[in-house]
């Protein structure tokens, strides 16, 4: 153990001194979470006004819905932690609508195209009594952005339905002002399931589902872990390659076994992964505590998140460190980076389906495959819900059994790995390793 | 006592056959030479004593115990084919190397050696700022802290120049007189005759020769005439009863057959030249090398 430690100890030095490892550290988040960070702070400049120009065909709706609209955005402006009072402000401008309503449309999209107008929003004679049976929608907006992402789909269709509304009542003589609320929209919203307390009994009411509890803190978690884990493992396929090459081990054979090294290097790749963890750990808890929502840190769940990490790393790390060794070069190296790093980027696969249906037969059967354990069962405990909690405990037992049958496998191919000489073996080859007495 | 008892080992991979039945004893606090063509067995041999390998049969000793599976701190190995860190610093690395043995005073013995070997001024530098020479010297420092019973060199020379090898030699030396035992490999057979009380060969996986030098060449007896004649190599052919001419440039080397009378070879030169020197020898260790090593008669293709 001793000799472990040592070996370990210089590698894990050598790793986080690297200055790969430094300017890892740093940009791994930016990267992969940056843009979440960046948008907000980005939209920040945005905030010049943009130009609505609004057909009323019906030739009574346009002030109420242009006054539903622009009501909408102020509340937006304030509402909730994400209220944006940076965002574009909307000037609502009445067209007169033309005889040829093919050349106007064309002639605003023009204006759109050159930057004048942001959108057009067309309201059909029929928006206002729509027919039964309606082929087409009774109002269209035309705009230039991409379409994947329309914040205006999240705002604008109610806002006109509040306009129209008004107007209806209008027509019937009914004057919404003097009728407080009939025009309120009421919130709707889901709850977490009633529970019982084990250890009290008493029955635990449900809270509220929080959406960035329910998508963006299970998400970032096990992004978190996929980065650590390959981040973390990964470099050891060249690095054991490069030292191979380099001719260090034999020297070091003499004292200490062959498993000795290569344990050594799973732990300092294990330390590496638990320093970076750390430090993401803590910068994003000061973050949150930074916006005041401290309260969504998911912190029943680090322990785990940390044993995945453990698991993960030192599953992925065997296999590498064995890999390596087995490789002439670190440049043959990397014919082996997809195999590595596949156990752990298939469960990336399902992500969107398991937050869905945390407790869905796909879920349940992918967090009992130990290879995916560690992804798929921190996703479901880190959506809101839950799992039973005999299954964390189950699948935790696969995953050290397999970390433990990696580690074997991974040390009869290293044995022979590093003091063979010669061309890089095949998949065939590295499996008769394994199997040699 | 013997520091290393080699019993009848036998080791193969796939299907070479690195080592065949070897059975070895080499004395404490000897210097025991390793000689032997490339691929023969000395590396698979030595890697076996060190216990980096494990033989498939046969039983190897160090100091009266079989040892096999731990790594003792009394050997030292230094491999053929050595590698340092090179991202380290000299005095980490070589630090690092003397606890990975056990060694307890590492930081007070990595300084007398950095002294010694004149590398003191070099101890916080990387690696792989070192000359090829230096950084040898440094994997011998590694071999040798903590101070090893048993020192096992593979090739140390190889490479070197003269100035570093005699550096290493006068380490080596030093070693054997506070009673450790070495064993070294070489190709050069000049430093296995001067350098090491008892010599081994082996060739194709087996034991050729085992024993000091002179025991070695009276094995073979007289049976080489060294010579200096006019006419050099020219004049030395088909001379009766000698088996091979050796030309060395302005000497030459004749190997007697059984029963060849030296003082008949001597009357049948004087007959054809005039000589200039002319004695009766012991084949010397190259000698005995390229005449177990060299290609047979049978192997050796016919001019044509």
């Amino acid at each position: 153990m001793r000799r472990i430690l040592l070996i370990a100890k210089r590698d894990y030095l050598e790793m986080i001194g690297s200055k790969a490892y430094v300017v890892g550290l740093i940009l791994l988040p930016l990267l992969f979470g940056g843009g979440f960070l960046i948008l907000p702070l980005a939209s920040r400049g945005n905030n010049k006004n943009v130009h609505i120009a609004v057909i009323d065909r019906t030739g009574v709706s346009a002030s109420a819905v242009i006054q539903a609209a622009e009501e909408s955005n102020r509340r937006a402006a304030t509402a909730g932690p994400f209220g944006n009072p940076g965002a574009p402000r909307y000037i609502f401008e009445q067209v007169k609508p033309a005889e040829d309503q093919a050349a106007q449309l064309l002639s605003l999209s023009d204006q759109v195209r050159r930057g004048e107008l942001f959108l057009i929003l067309d309201l059909s004679l029929e928006a206002l009594h729509p027919a039964g049976d309606r082929k087409q929608e009774p109002v269209r907006y035309y705009t230039n952005s991409g379409g994947v992402v329309d914040p205006m789909g999240l705002w604008l269709p109610a806002a006109v339905n509040d306009g129209l509304r008004r107007v209806r009542l209008a027509q019937l003589g009914v004057d919404a002002a003097r009728v407080p609320g009939v025009l309120d929209a009421v919130g709707v919203v889901s709850m977490n399931l009633v529970s019982k307390d084990p250890a009290t009994g008493n029955i635990v009411q449900g809270e509220r589902k929080n959406p960035i509890q329910a998508g963006a803190v299970p998400f970032f978690l096990v992004l978190l872990l996929y980065i650590i884990a390959i981040f973390g493992a990964a470099p050891n396929l060249g690095a054991v390659a490069q030292d191979k090459m380099q001719r260090v081990f034999e020297m070091l054979l003499c004292s200490a076994s062959s498993f000795e090294l290569m344990m050594g290097k799973v732990l300092a790749a294990v330390g590496a992964s638990l320093t970076s963890s750390t430090v993401y750990v803590i910068g994003g808890l000061l973050a949150l505590a930074g916006m005041a929502m401290f309260g969504l840190a998911p912190l029943n769940l680090l322990p785990w998140f940390f044993v995945y990490v453990i698991a993960d790393v030192v599953t992925l790390a065997s296999l590498g460190v064995a890999l390596g060794s087995a490789c002439a070069t670190p440049q043959d190296a990397q014919q082996f980076a997809f195999l590595l790093i596949l156990p752990i980027m298939i469960p990336m696969f399902v992500l969107t389906p398991v937050m869905l249906q945390p407790n869905g037969t796909l879920a349940v059967v992918m967090s009992f495959i130990p290879p995916f354990t560690p992804v798929v069962m921190l996703l479901r405990q880190a959506v809101p819900g839950g799992v039973p909690w005999w299954q964390p405990w189950l699948g935790l037992v696969g995953v050290f059994a397999w970390a433990l049958v990696m580690i074997w496998v991974a040390a009869r191919i290293f044995r022979i790995g590093i003091l063979s000489q010669g061309k890089t073996p095949q998949l065939a080859q590295l499996a008769q390793w394994v199997l040699r007495d | 006592m013997f520091a290393v008892e080699i019993g009848d080992i036998t080791k193969t991979f796939d299907d070479l056959t690195a080592v065949d039945h070897l059975s070895l004893s080499v004395p404490e606090g000897s210097v025991y030479g390793f000689i032997g063509p490339n691929g023969s067995g000395k590396s698979t041999t030595m890697r076996m004593i060190a216990n980096i390998l494990y033989p498939d049969s046969g039983v190897i000793r160090l100091f009266g115990q079989q040892r096999a599976g731990i790594r003792a701190r009394e050997i030292g190995y230094l491999p053929e084919e050595r590698g340092l860190y090179r991202k380290m610093r000299v005095r980490g690395l070589l630090e690092f190397h003397g606890e990975l043995r056990g060694g307890k005073n590492v930081a007070q013995e990595v300084n007398g050696w950095l002294e010694r070997l004149g590398l003191a001024d070099r101890a916080n530098d990387k690696v792989e700022t070192l000359s090829k020479g230096m950084s040898q010297k440094v994997q011998f420092i590694a071999t040798v802290i903590p101070e090893p019973k048993l020192l096992i060199l593979d090739e140390p020379f190889s490479g070197l120049d003269p100035v570093s090898a005699d550096s290493i030699r006068g380490a080596v030396l030093e070693m054997r007189k506070r009673g450790c035992t070495v064993i070294v490999s070489t190709h050069d057979m000049g430093v296995a005759e001067s350098l090491c009380d008892s010599i081994f060969m082996i060739f194709r996986g087996k034991k050729v020769l085992d024993g000091s030098l002179a025991s070695i060449q009276s094995s073979y007896g007289s049976d080489t005439i060294r010579v200096e004649v006019e006419g050099g190599a020219s004049v030395l052919g088909e001379l009766p009863g000698i088996e091979h001419v050796k030309d060395l440039g302005q000497v030459q080397e004749l190997r007697m057959a059984p029963g060849c009378d030296p003082q008949q070879v001597l009357r049948t030169l004087l007959a054809r030249t005039r000589i200039v020197a002319f004695s009766v020898v012991q084949p010397s260790l190259h000698d005995i090398f390229v005449r177990i090593a060299g290609p047979q008669p049978e192997e050796e293709t016919p001019v044509a």
